[in-house]
């Protein structure tokens, strides 16, 4: 287990990370969300040992991480660090000693990646003379070829089309799959939530909302529904006593809104009301998506 | 993985890939070129060629002094080509012609156009003052021996107070190309170092990098690194340089010229120590490639003063400027290698300026790498020495 205990990061008056702690299971995929500016980039540098904590540390299997344990980690930085011109095959090898493979392993392995990667027709060339989305490819084998023990990787989505996508999101959940903690930052949080057991959201240094995407919606969230009323006035929920309209859907003509309802209120009583209105086409309880939760977390 | 390790690897890296860039081959091809030129142009434009008279002797009087005159001139540098004139009116055209620079009437008169060289009316006097002597003694009954041993006594033996001065004039001719080429490689390799430095931090590689290991392993890798890149390039370079110099005979090597050499390479580690430790810092305060230049700027400038000060000391090696500036750490890797060409410091003098420049070196590397590793994940805008040295821990 990878734990960031009480992470506190100033540089001079700023406070970029101001106590953060949460845990990331081995085998589990962890998204780590927050609005740009927020911290994230610093407290993974502070995971990798890049970036020197004020005060916190962070504990690798229960004892503190040190160089060894981050040797062992596999690490993609936001923007991204590829020596431009060195060639693909002679990079990957090279951190791979860096990372302590001895050279015969470094060569095996960054092999295996440049397969992988299907950048077996690349491997002699420089990385600037690769497109972007290859670079990319280059890059995230640069993370994984010494066969780390946890990933932490910078939004390692960003820039890649749909198809990159897709290699990505497989390559990690098969890292995840085999025990290693996976931990990444992302503004796409469709995908956050599609790939993550657990994320943890932050903003303005401190940590707002962690644990899984489950826990998130129940804790404390009042509860939400939605409804369509067909041949209702457009403003016919706007006066419900008991509930809220979040959300006032954009295809008005059915009266489609997204209500949430005071503790206490009776959802049976907001149908009655609905049903007052006009014709009942669809009541049925919301789910908060992620990008929800977020908004939620991160306005004030 | 130790920390010699991690210095190892990112060195060797180093070493690798600079050596394969075409860059490299052409900077060498380039100061090879460079220092020939500096070899060849004197040889070519500059050398003293030998100076040849033209003698014309008339009547039988002038006969015995051809012979003295030939053998002679070589000692003054010249040559002299003996003629035979018919008679004086033969002898004056050809002067008038500039065939002859002189000529000897029965061994009695000079005949010249106008103003005849010094040289040749001097030796011209003294083969006549030997020939007149000869006769003279052969007219007092003198044996041929005993006007031998009057007239061409051996000559005085000649002690000399400092080495010898064609040996010296070797070395002060290798001096040149030498701090030539040690201005250049202390500034190139120098500033290689601090654009090394930057593009790892423009392209974020630091931060994988310095996920793995430390800092000062960083700093010391690749300084050692291209630092060796240097060694190499000046090894080829001295080589070459050396074999087309002996090849063309532009220098004699003299004894010294190996010991020369090995100065250079001695003086090129230490002003390489020296500098790069700061031009590293140059490139570590600074994101962008384009803003090297100005962070590096005040390093360039002593750097081209003590080429200055090391011209000016190739004249005058025995100068309070030569002296005073091979004292002064940033300054005497240039200076005191001509001095020491120039056959103008001792030993001891030598071995104080290397300890002095060593203990520079003490104070200022681990006063850099702290500044470096203050400075060198800090992107956006160039960071202050101040938050530089309060940002590392050392």
């Amino acid at each position: 287990m990878l734990e960031l205990k009480g992470l506190t990061r100033r540089y001079g008056d700023v406070v970029a990370l101001d106590d953060v702690s949460f845990s990331v299971g081995e085998g589990q995929m962890f998204g780590f969300v927050g609005p740009n500016g927020a911290g994230k980039t610093t407290a993974m540098r502070i995971v990798l040992g890049v970036l020197e904590p004020n005060a916190g540390e962070v504990l690798w299997r229960g004892r503190p991480m040190d160089n060894q344990a981050r040797r062992q980690a596999g690490y993609m930085p936001e923007e991204r660090g590829l020596y431009p011109k060195m060639r693909v095959r002679a990079q990957l090898e090279y951190l791979a000693e860096l990372h302590g493979l001895d050279r015969s392993a470094a060569r095996q392995s960054a092999g295996h990646w440049i397969d992988r990667m299907g950048l077996s027709e690349r491997a002699g060339d420089r990385v600037e003379a690769l497109s972007l989305g290859n670079q990319q490819r280059v890059q995230l084998a640069a993370a994984l070829v010494h066969d780390p023990v946890m990933l932490v990787l910078d939004e390692p989505f960003s820039g890649l089309d749909p198809v990159g996508v897709d290699v990505l999101a497989g390559v990690l959940k098969d890292k995840a799959a085999a025990g290693t903690p996976v931990i990444f930052s992302s503004h796409q949080l469709d995908l956050v939530e599609r790939l993550c057991e657990a994320v943890a959201i932050i903003n303005k240094g401190r940590l707002v909302a962690s644990g899984t995407v489950a826990e998130l919606r129940s804790a404390g969230r009042r509860r939400r529904w939605e409804v369509s009323v067909a041949g209702a006035d457009a403003g016919w929920a706007a006066h419900l006593s008991g509930a809220r309209v979040l959300d006032q859907a954009a295809g008005g003509a059915n009266g489609r809104v997204l209500l949430e309802l005071d503790d206490g209120t009776d959802e049976q009583a907001i149908l009655d009301a609905a049903r007052r209105a006009g014709r009942v086409t669809y009541f049925g309880s919301s789910e908060p998506t992620l990008a929800d939760l977020f908004r939620q977390a991160v306005q004030p | 993985m130790t920390t010699l390790d991690g210095i190892r690897l990112v060195a060797r890296r180093e070493l690798t890939e600079r050596t394969r860039e075409r860059s490299f081959l052409i900077s060498t091809v380039v100061t090879l070129v460079i220092l020939c030129g500096f070899i060849v142009i004197p040889k070519v434009f500059f050398s003293d060629r030998t100076t040849t008279w033209d003698v014309g002797l008339v009547g039988a009087g002038s006969a015995p002094l051809g012979r003295p005159l030939e053998t002679q001139a070589p000692l003054v540098g010249a040559r002299v080509r003996v003629h035979r004139s018919a008679d004086v009116a033969a002898a004056e055209a050809a002067l008038r012609d500039g065939d002859l620079d002189l000529a000897i009437v029965d061994g009695r008169q000079l005949l010249a156009e106008s103003d005849p060289d010094d040289q040749l009316v001097a030796l011209v006097q003294a083969a006549s003052r030997l020939a007149r002597a000869q006769t003279a003694l052969a007219e007092a009954n003198l044996s041929e021996r005993q006007i031998a041993d009057a007239l061409a006594p051996p000559p005085l033996p000649v002690r000399t107070l400092e080495a010898s001065d064609p040996e010296r004039r070797a070395n002060r001719a290798i001096a040149f190309p030498a701090v030539l080429l040690l201005y250049g490689q202390l500034i190139g390799y120098g500033y290689t170092v601090a654009v090394g430095v930057v593009e790892e931090k423009a392209t974020r590689v630091v931060e994988v990098l310095l996920s793995t290991i430390r800092p000062v392993q960083l700093l010391a890798g690749k300084i050692i690194g291209i630092g060796l890149v240097g060694l190499v390039q000046l090894l080829i370079i001295g080589g070459i340089g050396l074999a087309v110099a002996v090849g063309i005979d532009a220098i004699d090597l003299p004894p010294g010229a190996f010991a020369t050499l090995g100065m250079v390479l001695l003086w090129f580690l230490l002003g390489y120590a020296f500098y790069s430790v700061l031009f590293a810092v140059a490139g570590a305060v600074v994101s962008r490639q384009e803003e090297v230049q100005n962070t590096s700027t005040p390093m360039s400038l002593v750097l081209v003063a003590s080429f200055l000060a090391a011209i000016s000391a190739l004249s005058n090696p025995d100068g309070p400027i030569a002296t005073v500036s091979s004292y002064l750490p940033p300054v005497a890797p240039l200076t005191m290698p001509v001095r020491v060409a120039g056959g103008a410091a001792s030993g001891w003098e030598i071995v104080v300026s290397v300890l002095l420049t060593l203990a520079a070196i003490a104070v200022l590397v681990p006063l850099s790498a702290r500044l470096y590793s203050g400075a060198v994940l800090r992107s956006g805008a160039r960071v202050k020495l101040s938050s530089a040295w309060s940002a590392s821990r050392g």
